[in-house]
């Protein structure tokens, strides 16, 4: 998705900006407001606060548009910005989370006919990522929010990628301990999919 | 076997993955763009923040600095004196120092008083002079 956006037009549209065109930010807000507002959403799971953080960020990035160096891409700054703003404004006014232990666990491991369960227990897996320590909840939104690009997700954190790894490795082993359920079903899948004829 | 990206090449896809990396995509409501410009054009427009008036306040700095610079001088030196003289007069006399200080210079604190009265007003008369040319007087 943020590969397709064209690094070019983010270029052309900045160097605009910074010689006074305000209209030109459009363009920037117009390629990134989809990828902002879904980090914003993994970060708080609250659509409209979602969106307030995303143009919170869109806000802070027009103020400090000159601060990007360009020796990194416009993606890597922006998404960097906007990760500080979202972390700094939702812990000046945090979501409403549940601790980890108290995450709804699924029933059981969803059939293939049973998608509202799946979906049951997708949501509560979703929602305990919230309910992980700070430290490790934030690689595990990054990581995902980047497709699993390790090195993304740790430039946008702005931290080495060994350390990234080790906190995302921890946070895998929470959210594991917490679903013991869905490594189960997870080896049932795979089992599944070896012996597709058990299954009929 | 499914495996993630550079970087975590080790770390086998559970089902935990499954259902984080596979998230629907939100889609920004229609008025977010319009909303988002429009903070921004209320930012270009609104004036430039009202910079500090550093060449008016430079000479109240000095002008403090070499009065708060002198008064520790003063005291320092007013200190050494002291203690040059409690040591010559002896331990017998530590006792009660200032008395005998006092009384033979009963005029020296007024002085002080007089210094740190002369120091407000001037400094008072400074601001009021700066807040009257900025016209927030």
């Amino acid at each position: 998705m943020q590969a397709a956006i064209s690094a070019a037009d983010d270029l052309a549209d900045v160097n605009r900006v910074l010689a006074g065109d305000v209209q030109s930010f459009e363009g920037i807000v117009r390629r990134w407001q989809g990828p902002l507002i879904n980090m914003a959403w993994r970060y708080c799971r609250d659509r409209g606060r979602a969106e307030e953080l995303a143009q919170e960020a869109f806000l802070r990035a027009w103020r400090g548009l000159s601060q990007w160096r360009r020796e990194s891409s416009f993606s890597t700054w922006l998404f960097a910005l906007a990760a500080n703003v979202f972390r700094s404004e939702l812990r000046r006014f945090p979501t409403v989370t549940v601790p980890l232990e108290a995450a709804p666990e699924p029933s059981g491991p969803p059939t293939q006919h049973n998608t509202l369960s799946k979906e049951l227990s997708s949501g509560a897996v979703r929602r305990a990522v919230l309910a992980l320590p700070q430290r490790y909840r934030e690689p595990v939104v990054l990581f995902y929010f980047h497709e699993m690009d390790l090195a993304a997700a740790a430039r946008t954190m702005g931290l080495p990628e060994g350390t990234m790894k080790a906190r995302l490795s921890r946070a895998r082993a929470l959210l594991r301990r917490r679903f013991p359920q869905l490594e189960t079903e997870h080896a049932e899948i795979e089992f599944g999919a070896l012996n597709p004829g058990k299954e009929a | 076997m499914n495996r993630t990206k550079n970087g975590s090449d080790e770390m086998e896809l559970s089902r935990i993955d499954h259902i984080l990396a596979s998230e629907e995509p939100l889609i920004p409501s229609s008025g977010f763009l319009e909303s988002v410009m429009e903070r921004v054009r209320e930012e270009a427009a609104a004036p430039p923040p009202i910079p500090f008036p550093w060449k008016r306040a430079i000479p109240a700095v000095l002008l403090s600095a070499g009065i708060f610079g002198w008064a520790a001088f003063e005291l320092v030196r007013l200190g050494l004196l002291t203690v040059g003289k409690l040591s010559a007069v002896g331990s017998a006399s530590l006792a009660m120092p200032h008395f005998s200080a006092a009384a033979a210079q009963p005029f020296e604190p007024a002085g002080w008083v007089a210094l740190a009265l002369g120091t407000s007003l001037l400094s008072w008369l400074l601001a009021r002079s700066l807040a009257g040319r900025s016209g927030l007087l």
